[in-house]
């Protein structure tokens, strides 16, 4: 597995010689896609639906993001889940729920399961950043989608990764706007796939505004998530990021 | 035939060493055989109610498809007026519903990933032993005070006691948030880790609220009176189903496969065992018969001259074989008989057996149970074998001539 990577490597470094603009390497293409998703800070509104053959549920959702590792999300609607809500830093995760009143710290072992009832896991919530520094990258092809370069990489986790996935495959577009991502289980069967469904100008980015994650064995079960309204760039202070903000919000 | 009879039996005691040797073999065997099978059947038996009593029952009235894909929205709907018709239809109290969810369950310091049971408390001791095992404080006792009973593991790995709270997190019917605080009232410990470690129950109206059930619950559990007669009441309670529901009825093997997969391996690995000890045993016989057939040619061959048909002397060997085959049944099972029975009076016990009973949810102390089919089914092939081993010898007789063998020395 070493060799196509050093490989890839050698003939990118060649190439970025010639212009860096048109090939820069995989790594860079899929940080550049985390960092523009994601910016330095966001603060964003977003709706998420979650369909399931028998039955249709959705939810709206506030969110604020601070580099790689510090995020809050809490539900608005609808009603009766008002206030609950998740927060994530350094890869541990607290959740809250006013009818109990309490802040739990989701135990390692629960990292894989749905996050709010929908089909993303805990982790792709919390450890959306993992893929650029635990994993190996390489670009597979350079194609072209409406006039636009579209880089297709794969990335594979290194050894001593703590991730359940054997690979993930993302197909991203020239200017940092991911287009899909699936998640490939250790026998190389596809898992689920993260779709763009959407893209639009927000917030001063043009971003996937609408995307949609579906489990492969699971045809009609879904989850997809909509931006609302997003700002990029904007001052956010730590103390967000706390419990004590995730339990009483002050704003 | 009298006379054949009458002529095999003394023939026997010609040699009565030799008779009582064979005899011996299949003695042992057969005494080895009926404690074995009242063993292996009795810890079987036990095997099954004890897992059934434990928490499953012995059928559940489920959704179509729960059993495969456990989705919270495979449910029953208005599950406690159907425990009641099901109750009042079949005449017993063994009936009770049960709802279902996973849970993030929390206390001060730990959170775990556990199954919450909502179980109707004034029924579920009747289909479930875990009321009966409450180690400290009691057992649920109203339909929705936020209460919870769990598991001695569970509370051990949660740092909780009688009187903690614990948070349960999960997601309701209707994919919302569920969330609940409870107050531990009891611990069970049932010696099944699976169970301790995993499993948490509370009052079914509670339950029903917090994961926004509306009156549904995921299973009906039914007991029968007997083991037996699980399949009849099986066919009972699907009749009394109402038709316009997608319900089924599952029975314990349905619920639990590992189970009757478990014995069933069991069986064969003991069966092979069985086999080689009756193997043996027939080829003892074999050799004894055989022998008795070679060292008596000479004779034979006397009698056929004096016009005695092959074909009798053949039924000869067959019945000598036959005689000492009885013997060693009756006397095999009443020896075997005896012994397992006051072994079964007694109980006995067998190194690392507490461990194999709590991976089985069996006691410690063995208590095997002679039956009529454990006490005769490996005597019988024991019986049936040895008179096959005899086959040969006494076809051997149908191709003498009687003058070259009165020949023979």
């Amino acid at each position: 597995m070493r060799y196509p990577i050093t490989i890839a490597a050698f003939l990118l470094a060649g190439m970025a010689c010639h212009g860096a603009e048109t090939t820069p390497d995989a790594r860079a293409i899929v940080r550049a896609a985390v960092d523009h998703w994601r910016g330095v800070s966001s603060h964003s509104v977003m709706s998420m639906l979650i369909h399931r053959p028998d039955w249709e549920r959705s939810m709206t959702m506030e969110a604020w993001t601070k580099g790689d590792e510090k995020s809050l999300v809490r539900v608005i609607e609808p009603k009766k889940d008002r206030g609950n809500g998740t927060l994530t830093d350094d890869n541990e995760m607290w959740t809250f729920s006013p009818k109990v009143n309490r802040v739990i710290k989701i135990p390692s072992s629960m990292m894989g399961q749905s996050w709010l009832g929908s089909d993303f896991s805990n982790k792709d919530v919390a450890r959306a950043d993992d893929i650029v520094d635990q994993y190996d990258h390489t670009l597979l092809e350079t194609g072209d989608v409406d006039g636009i370069t579209v880089y297709e990489v794969r990335s594979v986790p290194h050894e001593q990764a703590a991730v359940v996935w054997g690979r993930e495959e993302l197909r991203i577009r020239d200017d940092h706007v991911l287009l899909e991502h699936r998640f490939y289980d250790q026998d190389g069967e596809l898992v689920k796939t993260l779709e763009t469904l959407q893209i639009e100008e927000m917030g001063g980015r043009t971003i996937a505004s609408r995307q949609r994650m579906a489990k492969a064995d699971a045809p009609g079960e879904w989850t997809e998530i909509e931006v609302i309204s997003v700002e990029y760039e904007i001052d956010i202070r730590d103390s967000v990021f706390t419990l004590s903000n995730l339990r009483n919000p002050r704003d | 035939m009298n006379l054949v009879l009458r002529l095999a039996w003394r023939n026997l005691w010609r040699q009565p060493r030799r008779t009582w040797l064979t005899t011996g073999a299949m003695v042992f065997a057969n005494v080895l055989l009926v404690f074995m099978i009242s063993l292996q059947f009795g810890m079987y038996r036990l095997m099954i109610e004890n897992s059934l009593q434990a928490f499953t029952g012995h059928m559940q009235v489920q959704a179509r498809g729960y059993i495969d894909d456990k989705k919270m929205r495979q449910s029953v709907p208005d599950i406690v007026p159907l425990a009641n018709e099901l109750r009042e239809e079949l005449g017993s109290g063994a009936v009770a519903a049960r709802a279902t969810a996973f849970a993030l369950a929390s206390s001060e310091e730990r959170s775990y990933g556990i199954a919450v049971f909502g179980v109707e408390p004034q029924f579920e001791p009747r289909v479930s032993n875990i009321p009966g095992l409450i180690g400290e404080g009691r057992y649920l006792e109203s339909n929705d005070a936020a209460e919870l009973v769990i598991g001695a593991v569970l509370a051990r790995n949660l740092k909780v006691g009688v009187g903690d709270e614990v948070t349960l997190l999960g997601s309701g019917r209707d994919g919302s948030f569920a969330a609940v605080v409870a107050n531990v009232v009891g611990i069970f410990d049932s010696g099944v880790a699976e169970l301790d470690r995993t499993i948490a129950e509370m009052p079914l109206g509670l339950f029903q609220d917090v994961f926004y059930m509306h009156g549904s619950g995921h299973q009906v559990v039914v007991n029968a009176p007997r083991l037996g007669q699980v399949a009849e009441y099986r066919q009972r309670v699907a009749a009394l189903l109402p038709e316009d529901e997608d319900l089924v009825v599952h029975d314990w093997d349905a619920l639990l496969p590992g189970l009757k997969q478990a014995i069933q391996a069991d069986i064969s690995s003991a069966v092979f065992m069985y086999a080689v000890l009756v193997v043996l045993v027939a080829f003892s016989v074999l050799n004894t018969q055989l022998m008795s057939v070679l060292e008596r040619t000479h004779e034979f061959g006397i009698v056929l001259a004096l016009g005695l048909k092959p074909g009798r002397l053949g039924r000869l060997v067959m019945l000598e074989t036959a005689l000492m085959g009885l013997m060693g049944l009756f006397i095999g099972a009443l020896i075997g008989g005896a012994l397992t029975g006051w072994l079964g009076v007694q109980g006995f016990t067998m190194p690392g057996m507490d461990e194999m009973g709590a991976k089985f949810n069996l006691p410690s102390r063995l208590h095997p149970q002679v039956t009529f089919a454990s006490l005769l089914s490996g005597p019988a092939v024991v019986f049936l074998f040895s008179l096959l081993a005899s086959v040969y010898p006494a076809l051997r007789l149908r191709r003498l001539q009687p003058v070259e063998a009165m020949r023979a020395a």
